[in-house]
Order: C-alpha cells, then sequence, then structure tokens
C-alpha cells in the first residue's frame, strides 16, 4: 500500500512538474528563487549582473557601486516574489524586472545630495535614466528588521548555522539531524534555544 | 503538539515557548490545519499584543532569511569577480592573442582527429546526446525529499552520487518508472550505457509512464552508443521526442 502510494505520488509529481517545465520556465524560476533554491539563485545572480554593472558603469559610477546596487536590487525582486507582489508577463519578464529595480534605484543613488557633492553628475546622465519606478516595497518595520538581520549576522556559529539550514535552506529537522549526527528531537531543542538567543540579542539592542 | 489554548499565554513579549515559535512558523508556511488557523487569525484579530508578538517572530523569520540570502550573494559574487578576472584586462588580452589563435587551431585539429575516428554510431550519439534535464528542485515537498536531493546532485553534473541517493530509494520501490527514468538517464549520462539500458527498459514498462516518450528516446541513445543501430532505430520510432525523427532519417542514411 505504501509502496504503491509513493510510486503514485512519484509520478504525478512528474506531470506536474514536467508540463511545468515545459510551459512556463518563468513561474518555475519564481517558484524555486521563493524557495531558496540554491541552483536557481545562483543561476539567476550570475546571469543578469553584468548587464547592470554596465549600467552602473556607463552613468558615472564604479565596480563597488555596480556591486552594492546590484545585490540590493537583487533582494527587492527576492522579497516582492516572497510577498506575492510580482506577476510574470513574458518568459523574460523576471530578469527585466530586476534591470528596472537596479535602473530606478541608481537614478535615486544620482539624484541623492552626497552623491552629487562626491562625483560630478550632468543632467544629461540624469535624463537618460528617467523613467517610471517600479514600486519596490519599503518595509515599515524596516528597522527592526535591520536589528535582526545585524543579530543575526554575528550570531555565533553553530546557532547561525543551523538556523540557516531551517529558515533559509529550508531542509528539515530530520536532515539537519542527519547531517549533526544527532537526535531529531535534541536539534529541534537547539533550534528553539537558538531562537531565544538571537531573540534576546535583538530586544537587547532595541533597548 | 500546539493547543489553541497555549494562545493565552502569549502575552508577554519576553517568553516565547517552543510551540508557540512552531505554530507561528506553520502559520507563515501555510501549513497549518483549518481549525487551528481559525483560532490563531482570530486572536490575531482581537488579541494586539499576540499580534505584535507573531510580527516579532515574522520579523526574526524574515531577518534570519535575508541576512543568509545577503551573505549568500557575496559568496556568489566572488564567483563573477573570478569570471572577470580570467578575462583580463585588453591590453594582456590583445598579446595573448595570437597564442589564442594558435592553441585554438591545434584543438580543433586534435578535436576533429579524434571526432572523425569515431565510428559513425558514436558520432552520431554525441552528436544527439544531452543528458535530460531532469525535475525541477523547489524543495518545498519533504516527503520526496531524498529524490529531489538525489535530483540536485544530477542537475550539478554529479552523476555518481545522485545514482546513489536514487539507489537506496529503489530498493523500496524497485518498479517505481520515474525512478528507473532517473537511474537510466544518470547512468547514461554517466558512461555507462549497459547499465542505463536495464534501467530505461524497466522504466517503459509501464504504458500510462508519464516520460515515456524521453525514456524510449535515451533507450534508443543508449543502444546505439552500445553500437546496436538496428534495436535504437526501433526505440527511436516509439518516441515521439522530436530528435527522434530525425536520428531516424539520419540511421537510415
Amino acid at each position: 500500500m505504501l509502496k504503491f502510494e509513493i510510486v503514485v505520488s512519484f509520478s504525478c509529481l512528474a506531470i506536474n512538474m514536467r508540463e511545468a517545465h515545459k510551459t512556463n520556465t518563468q513561474l518555475q524560476l519564481i517558484e524555486a528563487i521563493k524557495a531558496n533554491d540554491q541552483i536557481a539563485l545562483k543561476q539567476f545572480y550570475m546571469s543578469n549582473y553584468h548587464k547592470i554593472e554596465a549600467l552602473v558603469l556607463k552613468n558615472s559610477g564604479s565596480i563597488d557601486h555596480a556591486k552594492d546596487l546590484y545585490q540590493d536590487s537583487f533582494i527587492a525582486v527576492w522579497k516582492n516574489l516572497k510577498a506575492n507582489k510580482f506577476e510574470p508577463k513574458n518568459e523574460t519578464a523576471l530578469q527585466g524586472y530586476l534591470y528596472q529595480i537596479a535602473k530606478n534605484k541608481w537614478m535615486d543613488t544620482l539624484r541623492s545630495r552626497t552623491f552629487k557633492k562626491t562625483n560630478g553628475l550632468t543632467d544629461e546622465t540624469l535624463a537618460k535614466l528617467k523613467e517610471k519606478p517600479v514600486d519596490d516595497e519599503i518595509d515599515t518595520n524596516e528597522s527592526d528588521l535591520n536589528t535582526t538581520m545585524n543579530a543575526f549576522k554575528n550570531l555565533g556559529q553553530p546557532c547561525k548555522q543551523l538556523l540557516t539550514n531551517f529558515y533559509y535552506e529550508k531542509k528539515s529537522l530530520r536532515v539537519i539531524a542527519s547531517e549533526l549526527q544527532l537526535e531529531e528531537a535534541s536539534v529541534r531543542n537547539k533550534k528553539y534555544r537558538c531562537m531565544e538567543k538571537l531573540r534576546n540579542i535583538v530586544l537587547s539592542s532595541k533597548s | 503538539m500546539y493547543y489553541p489554548q497555549n494562545l493565552k499565554k502569549l502575552n508577554t513579549n519576553s517568553n516565547i515557548s517552543q510551540e508557540q515559535l512552531e505554530a507561528v512558523e506553520r502559520y507563515i508556511n501555510g501549513t497549518m490545519a483549518d481549525a487551528e488557523l481559525k483560532t490563531f487569525t482570530a486572536k490575531l484579530d482581537t488579541d494586539s499584543e499576540f499580534r505584535t508578538q507573531v510580527n516579532d517572530i515574522k520579523t526574526l523569520l524574515t531577518g534570519i532569511e535575508e541576512q543568509s540570502l545577503k551573505e549568500q550573494l557575496d559568496e556568489f559574487h566572488k564567483d563573477i569577480k573570478k569570471q572577470s578576472s580570467n578575462k583580463g584586462s585588453a591590453k594582456v588580452r590583445y598579446l595573448q592573442f595570437r597564442k589564442l589563435v594558435a592553441a585554438a587551431a591545434i584543438i580543433m585539429a586534435l578535436g576533429s582527429f579524434w571526432f572523425f575516428n569515431q565510428n559513425p554510431n558514436e558520432r552520431l550519439y554525441s552528436k544527439y546526446f544531452t543528458p535530460d534535464p531532469g525535475l525541477p528542485t523547489t524543495m518545498s515537498n519533504s516527503t520526496n525529499f531524498e529524490f529531489y536531493d538525489a535530483m540536485v546532485n544530477y542537475k550539478q553534473g554529479d552523476y555518481k552520487t545522485a545514482i546513489k541517493k536514487w539507489q537506496r530509494l529503489s530498493a523500496n520501490t524497485p518498479n517505481n518508472d520515474t525512478l528507473n527514468y532517473f537511474l537510466g538517464v544518470a547512468h547514461l549520462a554517466n558512461k555507462n550505457e549497459n547499465v542505463a539500458i536495464e534501467f530505461l527498459e524497466k522504466s517503459v514498462q509501464n504504458d500510462n509512464f508519464s516520460l515515456i516518450d524521453d525514456a524510449y528516446y535515451y533507450l534508443g541513445l543508449s543502444y546505439l552508443k552500445e553500437g546496436d543501430a538496428e534495436l535504437a532505430k526501433t526505440y527511436f520510432k516509439k518516441s515521439s521526442v522530436e530528435h527522434s525523427q530525425a536520428l531516424i532519417s539520419e540511421l537510415e542514411d
């Protein structure tokens, strides 16, 4: 009975996923990115960078500007995907969306005062970049989020690894347990204690 | 186990129990059962302290994910740097251009020597063979975790590991057509056509197998690689994969 069920679920999955594979790679890419699929993320990251680097270099920016801008934009796209704020309209929609967000962000940077002071900026470069901005989600809890991110960044290594495995890489407790050669129950406990640790750091840095 | 009445305890910022944390995880992942979800959302609507607490946990989870992604992007970026430093500066590239041309010519000469020395079946095989792209791995389906875990190895070209993992699953379900198919294509990609044939032949036993056309196609390719053009043709004829027709006509020439 169990065997039969597994066979059926495999076959159904194979049909569904293969269909999706053939008909809509864009949706598939989006699902994979939302699930933090390592391969999809890396591929998407690697294949879109150079276009955006070229945009920045052509418009009074440096390689370092390009990297920062690209990563900010990439995270913005990822967040909007997670919040279901994006619907693909064609096969390269997501790539275009990333480019558009980067372009708008770069335009904001160019407009900002500090940038104008340090880099001579002409109206010409600005005019070239002017286009309708895309809404890229400003979180109301932005400062809380930043506190959390900072706390997590500096969290001690075993905890950080465990929480990354579970919450980011979406590995199951069972898999993490077998990798660490521990009981599943103790990993579950550890995970909770790590979360408490992180929460306390966040709470103490807020007050 | 988590029970709705535990929700009453969720009212101070300083204490969140393991059950409460896991309830919020379920809520965010969308894996909460209907009854629990109902109680949970009702509480969210009426109890502002509870709402704050849930939001705090949400922020923690978002923060972990976003910081992890951020750190991973830096890792990705190292590979971009490697790519561009390989290109080198324009001057160096110009100076090395002649050397490159010479090297390319040698490689092409060696390549074509090797290519034309293959037997015609081998040549056809390498012209048409590309590994099956595999199934998308979204990692969300935990029941088939092992299957998709191996799929990740397969896609990375680590056929040996993929085969090892699938073989373990196959011990329990030796007649699973999808498993047999992927074991077959992995063995073929791993240049082991004899074993590939065994698995692929098993996978086509079931007429309703969803990937049967691909299975026939790869079965044909396996026989082609083995040098049995007649059997290869038989299988290509059964497959509706685009390249099958082209292969049949090339085999008949």
